[in-house]
């Protein structure tokens, strides 16, 4: 056996003499490393001045973490370098004591639970039906949010916005939207007036007005008289997954998805021309009422927003 | 004489002649091809003119005598840099926007470049003090915002004679910062910008090559001209704020956007779970499995 592999043999350390191997630190140069580690833990006593004075000296947040941060590290990292190469390098072995009891112990106690326990219990037989029934209501109890996890049916709420004959375009500060008001190239988001603050509306009313012209646009056949002095409004809702479709394209004339990167042609009622988006948005027939107020003449003509099953 | 056909001197200039006119006519056809085609850049004069300002005062006649309020002021350039302006326009825009400045060049097509009359100073402005005009590459999808060849002040001074040429509107936006709601500016940012420039304000890709830029290191007027005239792609937000919103828009972009509070001292450029993940696992998990090797290993 090496001399090398003599000192890796883990000794007893009840046994060792004091000029043995396994009691040398496992520094080559012991005095060196105890410089290096007494620098680190000067800088780490530095580190936690540091922090009072940043402290007291009310500097940027950052500052507080760092040093104290530094600090701690430095500490440990001193602690760590003196138990890995200042310490007996050992590897050492101890000898324990079995550690189950004796065989008479265990039977002792065996009896102690199986006969006078059980026994116990038995005789409260009315309060352990208690406790089971307990468990058994709390169960059921606990699949209700379940069920209620189920409904209630969104029925014709898939189907039908609040979009009505005559609603007025409102902002979301509630503002009637004018003729006059929208420059060539602009766009806001609206609500049906009365809709503008409702959790429902904010989810399924949500609609882009754009102003693309100051001339009547017709986005296709049948939408002759939808878009009055170059407004066109579209669901807001994208047909694929429900984002919001907000990034309006002025000069390229394109309603942008956030999310998967759709791109609806407004121009062309909003058929999609690029990425997952199965459908067109939804168009809004608006007019001009004789007060200059934008109003919708019917609601949207389609369901808004992604498929579901019972879509047709 | 040796009767080998060669080509003499008088064939071969009779071959480079129709050489360079075959492909002269090539490159005259690309080059048509490409003028007579709607450069993304352009901007059409419908998209401008307006005051846009919530508050206009106009005459009997129905000329706008004043306009903007408390919230933003718009000034109109002084006329003493008309002269300015025109050496510059000459120098540097004539050759595509035309000595006229309607979009057509010496002996272009009409159409090719964007008409710059009755746009007014505040697009002109713009434009020029960002950067993106002159253009680098006038066929190139977006101009992109750099360091302008021109400054502050010739930028005006062009604004100033494109203006006097068919006078129109904005004027140059002065938003009045101290009065400005910057909470009221966070929601309105949230609402109408953080969709294409995020809603820290970094600017992201959108379609067809174009992308919404980046907002940090813009001047406060920059951002109102911008919110006013609809650069490029950008929509033009008008009626739909008002000039005291639009001034709580500008305020928070130029605070909360621009500086914006880190308390761990680094944004990580504010691109959210992905950057920070990146850092957390990279340096996180990587330096504590280090560590923890260097903590077990055994000599």
């Amino acid at each position: 056996m090496s001399d090398e592999m003599e000192h890796r043999t883990p000794v007893s350390l009840a046994n060792v003499r004091a000029d043995d191997p396994h009691l040398q630190p496992a520094a080559k140069n012991p005095r060196r490393v105890e410089q290096v580690i007494g620098l680190l833990f000067v800088l780490g006593i530095a580190c936690f001045i540091g922090f009072a004075v940043t402290y007291f000296l009310d500097a940027p947040a950052w500052t507080y973490g760092a040093t104290l941060g530094m600090g701690l590290f430095l500490m440990g990292v001193g602690q760590v370098a003196w138990g890995k190469y200042l310490m007996p390098r050992g590897p050492f072995v101890e000898e324990r004591h079995e550690l189950a009891s004796s065989e008479m112990e265990r039977t002792a106690f065996a009896a102690a639970i199986v006969d006078r326990g059980g026994g116990t219990v038995k005789r409260r037989r009315f309060l352990f039906g208690l406790l089971g029934g307990g468990v058994g209501i709390f169960s059921l109890v606990a699949l209700i949010p379940l069920m209620r996890s189920f409904g209630p049916q969104p029925k014709g709420t898939l189907f039908k916005t609040n979009w009505k004959k005559g609603s007025y375009l409102v902002d979301s500060t509630g503002r009637r939207v004018q003729v006059g008001d929208l420059g060539i190239g602009s766009i806001v988001t609206v609500f049906p007036q009365g809709f503008e603050n409702s959790e429902n509306g904010q989810a399924v009313d949500q609609t882009v007005l754009i102003r693309i012209s100051d001339e009547d646009v017709v986005t296709g056949k049948g939408r002759e008289t939808w878009g009055p002095h170059g407004y066109i409004a579209y669901s807001k809702v994208c047909t694929h997954l429900g984002c919001p479709v907000g990034l309006y394209e002025q000069q390229l004339e394109l309603l942008v998805c956030p999310c998967h990167q759709s791109q609806f042609d407004v121009t062309k009622a909003a058929i999609p021309i690029f990425g997952p988006a199965p459908r067109p948005l939804p168009q809004l027939p608006l007019y001009v009422d004789a007060s200059g107020n934008l109003r919708s003449q019917d609601g949207f003509n389609q369901p808004v927003g992604p498929g579901f099953w019972e879509r047709a | 004489m040796n009767n080998v056909r060669t080509l003499s001197p008088k064939r071969f200039h009779w071959v480079a002649a129709l050489l360079v006119l075959l492909l002269g006519t090539v490159s005259l056809y690309e080059s048509s091809a490409g003028a007579a085609s709607n450069s993304p850049l352009q901007t059409t004069r419908a998209n401008s003119g307006t005051p846009n300002s919530s508050i206009v005062v106009k005459n009997k006649a129905g000329t706008i005598t004043k306009y903007g309020d408390g919230a933003i002021i718009y000034k109109l350039p002084s006329s003493a840099l008309i002269p300015l302006g025109k050496a510059l326009f000459e120098e540097n825009c004539a050759s595509c926007h035309g000595t006229d400045a309607n979009g057509v060049p010496a002996n272009g097509t009409s159409g090719a470049y964007p008409n710059l009359r009755g746009l007014g100073p505040a697009t002109v402005d713009f434009w020029v003090v960002s950067g993106r005009m002159p253009a680098a590459d006038p066929r190139s999808v977006q101009a992109g915002r750099k360091a302008g060849r021109l400054d502050a002040k010739q930028a005006l001074a062009l604004a100033a004679y494109v203006n006097s040429l068919d006078p129109s509107y904005p004027y140059i936006p002065t938003p009045n910062l101290k009065t400005a709601n910057v909470s009221d500016g966070e929601a309105l940012f949230s609402l109408n910008c953080a969709a294409c420039h995020t809603i820290e304000g970094d600017g992201d890709a959108l379609a067809l090559d174009t992308y919404a830029p980046s907002l940090r290191h813009i001047p406060a007027y920059q951002v109102v001209e911008a919110i006013r005239t609809g650069p490029g792609n950008m929509p033009r937000f008008t009626g739909n704020l008002s000039d005291a919103q639009v001034r709580d828009i500008v305020k928070y972009v130029t605070t909360e956007i621009q500086h914006p509070n880190n308390p761990g001292g680094f944004g990580l450029g504010g691109l959210g779970p992905v950057a920070e993940g990146f850092v957390g696992l990279a340096l996180g998990v990587g330096v504590l499995a280090l560590v923890g090797f260097w903590v077990g290993e055994r000599q």
